[in-house]
C-alpha cells in the first residue's frame, strides 16, 4: 500500500455571478499517492482549474467559495488552516504551473528575480544566495542561467513556461499541480515541456497533478485517471483501467472522439451536444441530455459511484445493479 | 460506420434558423441605463435643470436683476431663501436664470465643437495622407496648449459675451471628436462594404454618412456628456476672471466672482453658486460614465 | 534609452512650432494696437507711428513672425509694455510660485489618490469603496476656483487655522495645494482604482499568490509596479491639467505665479507677456508629457525594449 499525500474529500465550489450560482465543482473526492500522477481530464469548464485552485486556496472569493469538503496533507486539512499556514505550503510542498505562460509570469520582474523570490520567501537563504540557486534551477530546466536577468517579453513561450516549472519547483514541492501546462504552446514545444516536467518529476521524486483534456498526454505521463464532467468525477482508475475498460459514457466519447490507431474508422465519433450551463445543470445524472445509451432513470436519480474492479469507479446507472435489475424485473425499453 | 451517419443525423442542425428579430440597440442601452440607479438620479437632475432654466420666468420669485438696496447682503432666510447679494438681488433667482446661461454655453458650445471636429475627423480619416497629416498634426498642436489657456487666449482675441465665450470653448475641445471621428472612419474604411458602396458609385459624402456616423455615434455621445460638463466649468471659469460674461448677467461663475468681496460677511453669495455649478457637471459626469457603460458593457467592471 | 529621449525632442519640434504659430497668430488677431497701448491714450499719431516702426510692427506680417520665433530660440520673448522688462525674465520670477503651487498640489493629489484607489480596489464593493468612489465623483465635479474660496471661507475666515491669501511660508501653501490637488486627487483615485482592479485579475497575480507571498507582498510588490504605468501617466497629463487649473486658483489666492501673471498681462493688454506666458505654459506642457514618457520606458521593460 503506497503512502496517501494528499487526499481530497466531498469538495464543492460555487461561483456567484450576477445573482445566479454557478457549481463549479460538486462533491469530488479523490487522493494522490507519493511520488504519482493523476490525470484530471475534461473539457474546458468541467471545473478542473477549479478544482486545482480549491486545493491551494487561491479561489478569488468573491465570486468564488469553496462550499465544504476537506484536503488532507501533511496531517492538516488545508481548508480550514489558517491564511499563514497556507502560504508556507503554497509554492513551498504544493506549487502549480499555468496554463497561459504568457500571462503567467510578472513583466515587470526578471524572470531570475521572480524565481529567487519563491526561494527566499521559503528557505532561510541570503537574497543573493537565492539569485545564485535560482540561476541553477533556471539551467536544470533548461535555460542558461546568465538569463535570468532578462525579463519575460524577452522569452519565447516555450521558455516562458519552462521559467514557469522553474518557479514551481525552485522549493523542492511534494506535489506539483499542473494546470494544462501545455495547451498553449505549440506543438513541437509541447512534448519538449511535458518530457522537461516528467524527467524532473522524476528526479526529485515529486507527486503531480497533471490537468489536461488531452488523453495523449495522460497516457504517456500519468498513473490514475479522473475524467470530469460538469464539476463531478464520472470516472477514476488507473491509467490500465481507464484505457483497457473505459466504462462512463462520457469517457468512452471521449475515446471515440480521438483518432486511435488500431481501429479503423472512417469518421471520429464526436459527443454530442455541448457542456451544460454551469447554471442550469440537468436533474439527475447531468450527462443524461447527451448520453447515448440514457434511460428513464437518468434523468431523475443522481449515480452513486460504482465500484467496478480494482481501484476502477465509475459513477453510471448502467453500473448499479439494482437499477439494471429492476429493469430486466419490469421489462421496461432501455430507451427513453 | 452505420453509427457514424447516425450521430451526424442527431446533430441539431443549424438549417432552421430561428428567425432573428431585428432589436433596436438604443432601446437595449435605455434598459441597461436605467438599472444604473446613480445615472438615473443624475439624469432626473439634468431633465429638472432643463425645466428650470425653461421655465425660469414662473419660478424664480424675484427677476434676476431687481436691485433691492435696503436689503443687501441678506443670510437666506424665508424671503431669499439663498440670501441676497451686495446689491439686495435674490441669489435663488439669479442661480435659476443662470441655468439658461450655462446650459446654452454647455449645449452650443459642444454642437459648434462635436460638428466641427467631426468634420475634420471625418475629413482626415477618410482621405488619410496628407491631409490627414496637416489636420491632425494641427489638432496635436492644439492639444498641446491647455484647454483652459487655449480659451482664455481666444476670449483674448473675440473679446467677452456669451457667443464668444461659447466659440473660445469649443474650439479648445474641438481635437477630442476630431480624433474620436478619425479613429471610427479609419477603423471601417478599408472593409469591403465601404468599397463595395464606392464601386456602385455612392459619394464620399454620402459614405461617411451612412457607414461612419452610426459607428462613431456612440463614443460622441459619451463624450459629449462629458464635453457639456467642461464646458460649463470652464465658462464659469472664464467668467470668474473677468473674461467670460460680464456682471450683471447672472452668470454663475461672474457670480462667484462678485461675491469674492464679501467672502467676511457673506459666505452665500459664493457658496450657492458653486454648488449650483459643481451639481450640474457632477449629474452630466455621472450620467456620461453611466451612458458608457451602458453602451459598451464590456467596460464595466 | 537616449535614442529614445532624442527621438521624443526631435518629435516635439514641429508641435512647438506649431504652438508658437497659433499663440502669434491669436495675438495677432488681438483687436487694440500696442504701440498705442504702451503709449497711452494722450500720444500723438507721430509718436505712435515712430513706436511702430521702433516695434517693428510695420514689417511685414511674416517677418515679425519669424523674428518671433527666433526670439524663443534665443530665450528672447519681447518686453513688457507696462514697465519694459525683458518678459523671459518676469517669468522666471513667476515660475517658482506657479512650480512651487503646482507641485504641492500635485503631493496632495497622489497622497489622497493613490493609497485610496489601492484600498478600494483591494476591497471592491466595501462600504469605503462606495464612499471613495463618490467622494471621486464629487470632487473631480467641483471647479477649483469655488472650492477654493470654500477652503478660504471655512478654514481662514471662520476658524482662522490659515491665511486667506498671500505667499510665503508652508501656511501659505496648503490651502491652494488642496484647492487645486483635489480634482486630480479624483482622477488619481479613479485610475489608481480601475488600473489596480484590472492587474489584480491578471494570471501573473495568481502566480504570485501561489508562491505562498502574503497579500501585502502580492499588492505592493506585483501589482503595484504593474498598475502604476497607467498612473504615471494620469499622473503625467495631470500635470498639465495642475498648470492650468493654476491659472483660476493662483487668481484666487493671489498666488504670484505665472497664471496670475498672465490673467493681470491679459487685463492690461500687455501683449508681449500675454504671449510670452501662453507660450512658455504650453512648452511646460509639452516637456512634462515627454518626461511622463520617459518615465514610462524607465518602469515597464517592454516599452524600453522598443527603442534599444
Amino acid at each position: 500500500m503506497k503512502e496517501v499525500l494528499i487526499e481530497v474529500k466531498d469538495l464543492s465550489v460555487q461561483y456567484t455571478s450576477e445573482g445566479k450560482e454557478i457549481k463549479a465543482v460538486n462533491n469530488i473526492s479523490f487522493q494522490v499517492n507519493k511520488g504519482e500522477t493523476l490525470g484530471i481530464v475534461g473539457e474546458t469548464g468541467a471545473g478542473k482549474t477549479t478544482t486545482a485552485l480549491a486545493i491551494m486556496r487561491l479561489i478569488q472569493t468573491p465570486p468564488g467559495k469553496i462550499r465544504n469538503g476537506s484536503v488532507q496533507f501533511d496531517g492538516k486539512d488545508l481548508l480550514q488552516e489558517k491564511e499563514s499556514v497556507l502560504r508556507k505550503v503554497r509554492g513551498n510542498k504544493i506549487s502549480m504551473i499555468f496554463q497561459d505562460p504568457m500571462t503567467s509570469l510578472n513583466p515587470v520582474y526578471t524572470v531570475g528575480d521572480q524565481i529567487a523570490e519563491v526561494i527566499w520567501l521559503h528557505e532561510k537563504v541570503s537574497k543573493t544566495e537565492a539569485r545564485k540557486k535560482a540561476g541553477s534551477i533556471l539551467e536544470l530546466v533548461g535555460i542558461p542561467a546568465e538569463r535570468g536577468s532578462e525579463y519575460p517579453h524577452e522569452f519565447s513561450g516555450g521558455m516562458k513556461q519552462r521559467v514557469g516549472i522553474a518557479i514551481a519547483l525552485a522549493c523542492n514541492p511534494q506535489l506539483l499541480i499542473a494546470d494544462e501546462p501545455t495547451t498553449a504552446l505549440d506543438v513541437t514545444i509541447q512534448a519538449q515541456v511535458l518530457r522537461l516536467m516528467t524527467n524532473l518529476k522524476e528526479k526529485l521524486n515529486t507527486s503531480m497533478i497533471l490537468i489536461t483534456h488531452d488523453l495523449g498526454v495522460v497516457s504517456e505521463v500519468c498513473d490514475k485517471v479522473a475524467i470530469m464532467y460538469a464539476g463531478e468525477i464520472v470516472e477514476y482508475g488507473t491509467l490500465e483501467e481507464i484505457f483497457r475498460n473505459p466504462s462512463h459514457p462520457y469517457t468512452q466519447g471521449l475515446f471515440n472522439s480521438i483518432p486511435n490507431m488500431n481501429k479503423k474508422v472512417r469518421r471520429l465519433t464526436p459527443i454530442v451536444g455541448l457542456m451544460p450551463d454551469p447554471t442550469e445543470i440537468p436533474s439527475g445524472c447531468s450527462f443524461h441530455p447527451r448520453c447515448p445509451k440514457a434511460m428513464k432513470e437518468c434523468k431523475s436519480m443522481k449515480p452513486g459511484n460504482i465500484q467496478l474492479n480494482g481501484e476502477h469507479k465509475v459513477s453510471c446507472h448502467l453500473f448499479d445493479e439494482t437499477v439494471v435489475r429492476g429493469r430486466v424485473e419490469t421489462n421496461e425499453p432501455s430507451t427513453p | 460506420m452505420s453509427t457514424n451517419t447516425q450521430v451526424s443525423n442527431e446533430l441539431p442542425l443549424p438549417a432552421a434558423k430561428p428567425r432573428i428579430k431585428k432589436k433596436n440597440p438604443y432601446i437595449d442601452i435605455w434598459y441597461r441605463l436605467l438599472k444604473n440607479k446613480l445615472a438615473v438620479v443624475s439624469l432626473g437632475v439634468l431633465v429638472l435643470l432643463v425645466l428650470t432654466a425653461l421655465l425660469a420666468d414662473v419660478i424664480a420669485p424675484y427677476p434676476a436683476n431687481e436691485q433691492n438696496l435696503t436689503n443687501i447682503l441678506q443670510a437666506p432666510n424665508a424671503l431669499h431663501w439663498l440670501g441676497t447679494d451686495a446689491y439686495g438681488r435674490d441669489i435663488l433667482s439669479r442661480i435659476i436664470y443662470g441655468s439658461r446661461i450655462s446650459l446654452q454655453v454647455g449645449f452650443v458650445a459642444v454642437t459648434f465643437s462635436v460638428t466641427l471636429g467631426g468634420i475634420i475627423g471625418a475629413i482626415a480619416g477618410f482621405y488619410g495622407g496628407s491631409t490627414d497629416n496637416i489636420l491632425m498634426r494641427f489638432m496635436d498642436i492644439l492639444l498641446a496648449i491647455p484647454g483652459i489657456l487655449l480659451a482664455i487666449a481666444i476670449v483674448n482675441v473675440l473679446g467677452p459675451g456669451l457667443v464668444n465665450v461659447m466659440i473660445a470653448v469649443g474650439i479648445a475641445s474641438l481635437p477630442t471628436y476630431a480624433r474620436i471621428v478619425r479613429a471610427s472612419v479609419l477603423s471601417i474604411r478599408d472593409q469591403e462594404f465601404v468599397e463595395a458602396s464606392r464601386a456602385i458609385g455612392e459619394s464620399n459624402f454620402s459614405i461617411i454618412r451612412r457607414n461612419v456616423l452610426p459607428n462613431c455615434l456612440a463614443p460622441i455621445i459619451v463624450q459629449a456628456t462629458l464635453g457639456v460638463a467642461w464646458a460649463i466649468l470652464s465658462a464659469a471659469g472664464l467668467s470668474f476672471i473677468g473674461l467670460g460674461l460680464q456682471p450683471p448677467t447672472p452668470e454663475w461663475g461672474a457670480m462667484l466672482s462678485e461675491g469674492r468681496q464679501y467672502i467676511y460677511e457673506a459666505y452665500w453669495v459664493t457658496t450657492f453658486p458653486g454648488i449650483a455649478i459643481a451639481l450640474v457637471v457632477l449629474a452630466l459626469n455621472i450620467f456620461g460614465d453611466g451612458l458608457r457603460d451602458a453602451m459598451d458593457p464590456r467596460l464595466k467592471q | 534609452m537616449f535614442r529614445f529621449v532624442m527621438k521624443r525632442l526631435l518629435m516635439l519640434i514641429p508641435v512647438l512650432i506649431g504652438v508658437s504659430l497659433i499663440v502669434f497668430t491669436l495675438m495677432q488677431l488681438t483687436p487694440g494696437d500696442p504701440a498705442q497701448i504702451m503709449l497711452g491714450p494722450q500720444a500723438s499719431q507721430e509718436d505712435i507711428e515712430n513706436m511702430r516702426e521702433q516695434m517693428g510692427l510695420n514689417e511685414p506680417i511674416y517677418v515679425q513672425y519669424f523674428k518671433f520665433l527666433f526670439g524663443i530660440v534665443t530665450l528672447d520673448f519681447g518686453r513688457s509694455i507696462q514697465d519694459g522688462q525683458a518678459v523671459i525674465t518676469k517669468i522666471f520670477e513667476h515660475l517658482p510660485a506657479t512650480l512651487k503651487l503646482t507641485f504641492a498640489a500635485m503631493v496632495v493629489a497622489i497622497a489622497i489618490g493613490v493609497p485610496v484607489g489601492i484600498i478600494s480596489a483591494t476591497r471592491q464593493y466595501s462600504f469605503f469603496d462606495h464612499t471613495s468612489t463618490i467622494g471621486a465623483l464629487v470632487g473631480f465635479s467641483m471647479p477649483n476656483y469655488w472650492l477654493s474660496l470654500m477652503l478660504i471661507i471655512i478654514f481662514a475666515v471662520n476658524l482662522n487655522w490659515l491665511p486667506v491669501s498671500g505667499y510665503g511660508g508652508m501656511v501659505f501653501l496648503i490651502l491652494p495645494a488642496i484647492a487645486l490637488g483635489t480634482q486630480t486627487a479624483a482622477v488619481i483615485m479613479r485610475m489608481t482604482r480601475s488600473s489596480m482592479l484590472e492587474v489584480l485579475r491578471s494570471d501573473y497575480i495568481r502566480t504570485a499568490r501561489a508562491k505562498g507571498l502574503t497579500e501585502r507582498a502580492v499588492i505592493y510588490v506585483h501589482a503595484l509596479k504593474n498598475a502604476l504605468i497607467p498612473i504615471i501617466t494620469v499622473v503625467g497629463l495631470q500635470v498639465g491639467v495642475l498648470l492650468e487649473g493654476a491659472i483660476l486658483t493662483e487668481a484666487v489666492f493671489s498666488w504670484p505665479g505665472i497664471g496670475r501673471f498672465m490673467v493681470d498681462a491679459i487685463r492690461a493688454k500687455d501683449f508681449p507677456v500675454v504671449q510670452g506666458s501662453v507660450l512658455f505654459i504650453a512648452f511646460l506642457f509639452v516637456m512634462v508629457n515627454l518626461l511622463v514618457d520617459v518615465l514610462y520606458a524607465y518602469i515597464d521593460p517592454r516599452i524600453k525594449a522598443q527603442y534599444k
